[in-house]
């Protein structure tokens, strides 16, 4: 299963910093996400999108594609809006 | 007078003596205070003949017209000066609270001539100016000196420098308010080539408001916006600037082990998560600032302020080094110290490489965090091979045969981002008028963050729009003077009407931001009369020519000439980057 | 040909433009600022039926992409180009925005969204509205202060640093002045429930 990492306060609502989710596109693995924990809904998906500014990467390249593949062996990313300098 | 007080102070070290006469309000009106106004005032007053260690430099301290207002962020200021670390055109920013009370005081400019022939320092109250011996404060550290002399964050702010600047190393920060820092390009070293150790400031006086409907109006949207965006209402209170760190890795743009790799295997251990888990006491903030970025971080050793993400970086992951209280720790003792943490660590990090490949001798390894406090203590004593060291890492390399070791462009080190991974940072650190910077106009929101929308950090063609873009932002911002961050949840035209309510002058937007594409010009305009030319707008080799092997930048070097040349042609610069005369025309620079 | 990333983006901005009716079926233009360079869409093209030969590249300063015209309006794009920080240009025609812009000198939003991001939308006004050096000059000046403006009777000119943001402010206020007509329509006394809603018209 892919494996998915959460950052900053995404790791607060999963109360998790990793966990391994089934699904075989961008879409798929977030909507598991949000069923397996609720709460973090409303930090990840706005009107059926990705919300604004979060930032999912695939083997550390950004995507906002939902329908971006995702395979057992990628790397999935997840960050909520942050920012820094 | 609105927004601005109107008087300039100059202080003469040599005679001891200072005269007052009024800021000329054309100028002020084309560059507005902060880095601009300091740009435009240097231009007159230091030239090419000048040693930046040398009396005849000079340090001109200013506020912005929004400086003191109570807007939010309108505390910070700039010190302007010739770099000793560069040779550029340099201006510092800091935060805190000294630079709302120099506002206070009735000046908007203090320049400082000359040389004192023993240490002293100097206290305005007021608008009242006296001179102190500083015979016995010469050797202090700066928490001991900060205290001494006062402190009170609303009321009595020290501005001063600790034996890194009195020893002239030249990444010496000049410190305010006990840790807040002007920290780039060794300004410490001018103010202490100058025998001055330190400025205190006490004053009564508010700025005044033209449109104090307007301004109310425009505090209570920002307030609502800073309030709304969860960059400024959760991300930067929580976590700080560090939080960068784990996305910086993720994307393999996370400079390590002196930009040898793109990603840090330690990099989690030094992430901001980490730091709120583990040393985060609370969060603090500048005066009138919502958002509260400040980390207050504790140890077994030490209690303070900070670290940012770049000082995690630099004696982190461009170190090797994933002890994350040991970078508390050296963050703390180089804000005692008074030096640089970005060129410090970065410093280190080049003599760890040099050290591993035999061309000096030393110690030195990456991942020894052990050797990182006596590094620093070294650099600001000026011991053994901390004497090379706080020449700065370009001045060490190339004593030791290899300057291309130095991760630097015009001799100032890099910040955190690896241009391999951000193709717009590349051509900003090229061509950035301090050296290598990203606060002239941080590429990591477009390329990275998807602020306000992500752009392909390895496209080439028409990256050049958005770093000009930011860099003239950029200037304007660092001129009213407020802080960058303010502008994650208020874009440009708010500050422009802040700034009209305020000065009763109308700026469009877009007039604003051409304030700052005036200072740009100018700053270049200084460099070349300095003797800069085309090919100092570069990269080090490895960004050129080496890639890296693995991570999501593996294959990547900075395309800078591709980029370089589209940049020259969309600022109206000719082939060589010299601004036309119709471009300069255009900015009312024609004159200089 | 433009790049094709480049391409997908025009094409769907096009294709949401003609869904939402802010466009005919030819009217409209978008453009994007690439460095020295721009991208526009090509006289006579249809903004929601885009094909890639359909997109121009060409000198900022000049003409120089081998076609005629690039489009009636690229004088304008260039003009905001030249005298802005844009970086990309959303025009299209809002039909309840033209509307609103027949009666007022600026359109000022009642809903939360728009009042928010936009404040204030000015509506300026020139005798003979497309293409001449006039117009051009009055639209870019007026862009100097806001993201959005309209041309009266004509339709909207927006900026950003990328055309989705463009886009975004041509949607928002094309929205608000649906809602605005919703509520003459439904002809009920306003209640306020903005804080200093009174400065929005001064923004």
């Amino acid at each position: 299963m892919p494996n998915i990492k959460l950052f900053a306060n995404l790791r607060n609502v999963a109360g998790a910093k990793e966990v391994s989710i089934m699904g075989t596109s961008v879409g798929a693995v977030v909507s598991e996400l949000t069923k397996w924990n609720p709460a973090l809904a409303g930090h990840l998906l706005e009107n059926g999108q990705i919300r604004p500014h979060v930032i999912i990467t695939i083997n550390g390249h950004p995507t906002s594609d939902m329908e971006a593949p995702v395979t057992e062996q990628d790397q999935i990313a997840i960050f909520p809006p942050i920012t820094g300098g | 007078m609105n927004g601005w007080n109107g008087k300039i102070l100059e202080i003469n070290l040599t005679a001891l003596t200072y005269k007052t006469y009024p800021l000329d309000m054309e100028i002020a009106q084309q560059f507005l205070g902060g880095r601009g106004l300091g740009a435009r005032l240097l231009w007159d007053l230091v030239g090419p003949e000048v040693n930046p260690l040398a009396p005849e430099n000079v340090l001109i301290f200013t506020n912005g017209p929004l400086t003191a207002t109570g807007y939010q962020t309108s505390n910070r200021f700039s010190v302007t000066t010739k770099s000793p670390l560069t040779g550029t055109v340099l201006d510092a920013n800091s935060g805190g609270f000294w630079g709302m009370q120099f506002k206070k005081t009735g000046y908007d400019v203090m320049i400082v001539r000359g040389k004192a022939k023993s240490p002293v320092w100097i206290e305005i109250k007021s608008g009242e100016v006296t001179f102190h011996d500083a015979g016995d404060l010469w050797g202090m550290r700066v928490y001991a000196l900060t205290e001494k002399l006062g402190q009170d964050n609303n009321r009595r702010n020290v501005l001063c420098i600790g034996p890194a600047g009195e020893n002239l190393s030249r990444i010496a920060a000049i410190m305010n308010d006990r840790e807040r820092a002007l920290a780039r390009g060794g300004p410490g070293a001018v103010m202490g080539s100058k025998n001055l150790k330190a400025i205190v400031v006490e004053g009564k006086e508010r700025p005044d408001i033209a449109d104090q409907d307007q301004f109310k109006f425009m505090l209570y949207e920002t307030r609502k916006l800073l309030a709304a965006s969860p960059l400024t209402s959760q991300a930067l209170p929580e976590f700080g600037t560090v939080v960068l760190m784990n996305i910086m890795n993720n994307i393999g743009a996370l400079p390590t082990r002196n930009h040898q790799q793109t990603q840090f295997e330690g990099a989690e251990e030094i992430s901001g998560e980490t730091l709120t888990e583990k040393y985060l006491v609370k969060n603090s903030a500048c005066w009138a600032c919502p958002i509260g970025c400040t980390r207050i971080s504790k140890t077994e050793k030490v209690e303070g302020e900070g670290p940012e993400f770049e000082t995690t970086w630099a004696f982190g992951a461009q170190c090797g080094i994933a002890d994350l209280a040991a970078i508390i720790e050296v963050n703390s003792l180089c804000n005692d110290l008074g030096l640089d943490t970005i060129s410090a660590g970065s410093t280190i990090a080049c003599a760890m490489e040099l050290s591993e490949k035999g061309y000096v001798d030393s110690e030195l390894r990456f991942g020894r965090a052990d050797l990182l406090a006596c590094s620093v203590e070294d650099m600001a004593y000026r011991r053994d091979l901390g004497a090379d060291m706080a020449e700065g890492s370009l001045r060490m390399a190339t004593k030791y045969g290899h300057p291309e070791l130095s991760m630097s462009a015009k001799g100032m080190e890099f910040p955190a981002y690896d241009p391999r991974g951000m193709q717009g940072q590349g051509l900003l650190y090229a061509t950035s008028n301090r050296g290598g910077c990203h606060m002239r106009g941080n590429m990591v929101g477009l390329e990275v963050l998807g602020l306000p929308k992500l752009i392909d950090r390895f496209q080439v063609q028409g990256k050049s729009s958005f770093v000009i873009l930011n860099q003239n932002s950029n200037a304007a911002i660092d001129s009213l003077v407020v802080c960058k961050f303010t502008n994650m949840g208020v874009a440009d035209e708010y500050f422009a009407r802040v700034l009209s309510a305020v000065t009763g002058i109308q700026y469009a937007t877009g007039e604003m931001i051409k304030v700052g594409e005036r200072v740009w010009n100018l700053e270049r305009l200084y460099n070349i009369r300095e003797g800069f030319t085309r090919k100092d707008d570069t990269l080090p080799a490895r960004l050129l020519n080496e890639a890296p092997t693995e991570g999501p930048s593996k294959g990547w070097v900075v395309q800078l000439e591709p980029m370089l040349k589209e940049y020259y042609r969309s600022r109206g610069w000719d082939e060589n980057g010299i601004p036309t005369p119709k471009k300069l025309a255009d900015l009312k620079l024609a004159d200089l | 040909m433009v790049d094709p990333r480049i391409y997908d983006m025009f094409r769907e901005i096009g294709s949401d433009l003609y869904s939402a009716n802010m466009i005919s079926s030819h009217g409209g233009n978008m453009s994007i600022r690439l460095g020295d360079r721009v991208v526009i869409k090509r006289r006579g093209a249809m903004l929601g039926n885009l094909k890639p030969h359909d997109l121009i590249e060409t000198r900022l300063d000049k003409n120089d992409s081998g076609v005629a015209l690039a489009s009636t309006e690229l004088l304008v794009h260039r003009t905001v180009y030249l005298n802005t920080p844009a970086l990309a240009i959303c025009h299209c025609h809002p039909r309840t925005a033209i509307a609103f812009s027949l009666s007022r000198d600026e359109i000022v939003p009642i809903d939360n969204e728009a009042s928010y991001l936009l404040k204030k939308v000015p509506v300026i006004t020139e005798e003979f509205p497309s293409g001449t050096p006039q117009m051009a000059n009055k639209v870019a000046t007026a862009l100097q202060n806001y993201k959005i403006i309209m041309l009266r009777g004509h339709g909207s000119f927006a900026t950003g640093q990328t055309l989705d943001e463009a886009f975004f402010w041509s949607s928002t206020l094309e929205e608000a002045c649906q809602i605005m007509l919703f509520t003459r329509q439904i002809n009920e006394p306003f209640i306020e429930y903005r804080k200093m809603s009174e400065s929005y018209n001064k923004f």
